[in-house]
């Protein structure tokens, strides 16, 4: 991706981003150590989600993240969902093994032309990441990837 | 390469046969260099391949893998084959040429009889053979990486030596993987003031933009064809080798981009689409899998000797070796934008059946020549083989290790997997050249420091996880990092993390909460360590370790005891 489609593209999640501002970007950081926030396990999140409907695998949903991770602190992930903008409502990404499993969740509006987002996520350890897209009907499609973390050192 | 009657003769006495001799005609069939150089020219294009050079400029001798084990359904797939289940795969005839260059198998004894393997003025001559009778326009030469390092003349001349050769040997395109660990800067200075050839990578970007830093794609124009040339570098530089050399440059096997590629090119009129990868065999064949529009994968990394290719849906895959030790040649007609017909060989670079090529040999010597003194010092004697290439286990790694925990004083040593080095007969002096072409790198410090039991098992069990992996996309392509002072038994097929049992310490159970005194070279394991310490580089200690020894002669047996396999190299399903 050149520097042009990059600004595209963020400016498409822009939008999205804002409402989980508070979620990403930590005002007090000093304060989540002493208090951190509550473990939440996959099937909580996922619960928390799809409130127990199915989701089913769907290939309109395109996940592209790394087969090993450079760095888990900071793995690049692109989402994207092969719909018309008005049948997609959100698209949420899931860690299934991270602390707290419900990553990142984006909200659309048809103004964002487009169901695509493009971010980075830390992972503690060799996982799935889940990306789940929430449709205006009301159901749930889903693509996943194992992302292996490893400390590395053969060549 | 006509053969003339005195050379028959020299063959023949190099055999050790007798030219009265009955069934002379049909033992020099078997070992004729002239067959083993004979190809049937198909179509209006032939690409050159060569791989994972190692820096190796002068002929060298380098046996292949006495083990090659992998995940259960990997078992017996080219990428897993060798010794005996190779010859078995390939129709290789044991005691013949091919034999003594694709296997293990009575390596000493053919050395003898067939002698050194590879150097690039050897290679030029075949190039030069292939170009005359082809003519240049239908000939495009390829060079799929690791070219750069892995001799003391590549590292003293910071890779400069190596490109001069590339550039010598006509290299057309080519990509990297050990050429990044000299860093950025001095890879981007080689590429834009030295290498004559086209560098080529869709893989390698701007963590901040994801802008390309080179150009994905090359298109040649080849006897009359036009000839696409994506290029791929290795995707786990940045986990396999230190951070720091490619620091701001992303890497991963991107296929999603790579799609993108083949449609481009497609769309820009190419007839064939070739991707130049550093992927590895096995993942290129997985990435065949992933990936429409291939025509054909020139692989490398993974060091295979396949004298056949490997087609998958439609994507002809082949590699060619490593350490100079071949030169592949696929031939390709091509009809309204479809391959119709091709053919394929690796030739045996066999240094005592080809003429050097004169200009090469004289520049090899050239570039040799301000270290030939420092390099062929004589500083030991080998009794045994010192050989690099199996799974868990080799002889010169264990003399490096030896060495190593002798100046580190330490309870375990840590030894990489790589494949490259060199091999060394029985009786063989050893000199300092011989001990570079096993250790020179960038960054070759070796640490000493602290680690519990538990932090040990669990990078044992990650890089098991890297080379066992049953998926290959999840495999780094190495060996298994080698081992003294802890031998352990290990379920190749056994779960992520619970794959190894039985560990032991210098004979004693590892126990998880002790603090174990550790030293390593060639990974970044010292930074999950404890009270590091840096030492001196691992060829400085090799080199005065065997000085004061004169001789060595490490066992033959491994440390390490495979539980689900009752050999090296499986046929299928891990019964031999």
């Amino acid at each position: 991706m050149d520097r042009r489609s990059f600004l595209k593209t963020t400016a498409f999640a822009t939008a999205g981003l804002t409402l989980g501002g508070s979620v990403l970007f930590p005002s007090n950081a000093a304060e989540l150590v002493d208090n951190p926030p509550p473990k939440k396990p996959y099937e909580e999140a996922l619960k928390e989600i799809t409130k127990g409907k199915p989701v089913s695998d769907s290939d309109k949903v395109k996940l592209v993240a790394p087969e090993i991770a450079e760095n888990g602190a900071v793995v690049p992930i692109t989402a994207e969902v092969e719909l018309p903008i008005e049948q997609v409502k959100a698209i949420h990404i899931l860690t299934d093994k991270n602390h707290n499993t419900r990553t990142l969740s984006v909200y659309f509006t048809p103004a964002n032309g487009k169901a695509y987002i493009s971010t980075r996520i830390r992972l503690a350890e060799t996982m799935n990441v889940v990306a789940i897209a929430e449709l205006a009907d009301g159901s749930f499609i889903k693509a996943q990837k194992p992302v292996k973390v490893t400390i590395g050192g053969c060549g | 390469m006509n053969i003339s009657r005195r050379e028959l003769f020299h063959l023949a006495a190099i055999a050790g046969l007798s030219l009265t001799a009955e069934d002379v005609f049909a033992k020099l069939n078997d070992m004729n260099p002239e067959k083993l150089f004979e190809f049937k020219p198909v179509g209006n294009v032939t690409l050159l391949h060569i791989c994972d050079l190692h820096a190796h400029l002068k002929p060298l001798y380098w046996r292949e893998p006495s083990t090659l084990i992998s995940a259960r359904e990997l078992v017996g797939t080219p990428g897993f084959l060798c010794g005996n289940t190779f010859m078995k795969y390939y129709g290789i005839k044991p005691n013949t040429m091919r034999a003594y260059f694709d296997t293990y198998i009575a390596f000493e004894e053919l050395a003898k009889k067939y002698g050194k393997m590879g150097g690039v003025a050897y290679i030029k001559t075949l190039v030069n053979q292939i170009k005359a009778e082809r003519g240049n326009d239908k000939v495009l030469f390829m060079d799929s990486g690791d070219t750069w390092q892995g001799t003391a003349v590549g590292l003293f001349t910071k890779g400069q030596a190596i490109v001069e050769a590339q550039n010598a040997l006509g290299i057309d395109i080519m990509v990297g993987h050990w050429e990044y660990t000299f860093g950025k800067d001095r890879v981007l200075e080689l590429i834009n003031n030295h290498l004559k050839a086209e560098f080529i990578s869709q893989n390698v970007a701007d963590d901040m933009w994801g802008e390309l830093i080179f150009k994905p794609y090359t298109i040649r124009e080849v006897g009359g064809v036009k000839v696409a040339v994506i290029g791929n570098s290795f995707p786990y530089t940045p986990i396999a080798n230190p951070r720091e050399f490619t620091e701001g440059w992303t890497f991963g096997i991107q296929t999603e981009r790579l799609q993108k590629f083949v449609d481009e090119v497609r769309s820009k009129g190419a007839d064939v689409v070739v991707l130049l990868s550093h992927d590895g065999f096995t993942v290129d064949q997985a990435v065949a899998k992933m990936v429409k529009g291939i025509d054909v994968i020139l692989s490398g990394h993974t060091h295979d000797p396949a004298p056949k290719p490997i087609i998958i849906n439609n994507t002809i895959i082949v590699i060619a070796g490593s350490h100079g030790k071949y030169l592949g040649r696929l031939d390709l007609e091509v009809k309204n934008k479809k391959i119709t017909n091709f053919a394929f060989k690796l030739y045996p670079v066999a240094s005592n059946f080809i003429k050097p090529d004169r200009e090469v040999e004289n520049l090899v010597n050239e570039l040799y020549k301000p270290y030939e003194k420092q390099l062929s010092e004589v500083i030991g004697k080998t009794q045994t083989t010192l050989y690099k290439r199996d799974t868990f286990y080799s002889t010169f790694d264990r003399v490096i290790m030896d060495a190593i925990k002798e100046e580190a004083d330490c309870e375990i040593v840590f030894n990489p997997g790589y494949r490259w080095g060199t091999t060394l007969l029985p009786g063989d002096n050893i000199t300092v050249d011989d001990v570079y072409s096993m250790t020179a790198i960038t960054y070759p410090d070796v640490y000493k420091f602290e680690m519990t039991g538990t932090q040990i098992k669990n990078i044992l069990e990650d890089i098991a996880d890297n080379v066992f992996n049953s998926n290959p996309l999840y495999q780094q392509g190495g060996d298994m990092s080698r081992t003294l002072g802890i031998d352990y038994e290990i379920k190749i097929n056994g779960e992520p993390g619970k794959r190894l049992s039985n560990i032991k310490v210098n004979g004693k159970d590892l126990d998880p909460n002790r603090t174990y005194v550790v030293a390593a070279w060639g990974g970044n394991m010292h930074r999950a360590g404890k009270n590091v310490k840096k030492l001196r580089a691992v060829y400085d200690i090799t080199m005065d370790y065997i000085k004061r020894v004169k001789v060595v002669n490490p066992p033959q047996k491994s440390n390490v005891k495979v539980l689900d396999y009752a050999c090296g190299c499986p046929v299928t399903d891990g019964k031999c």
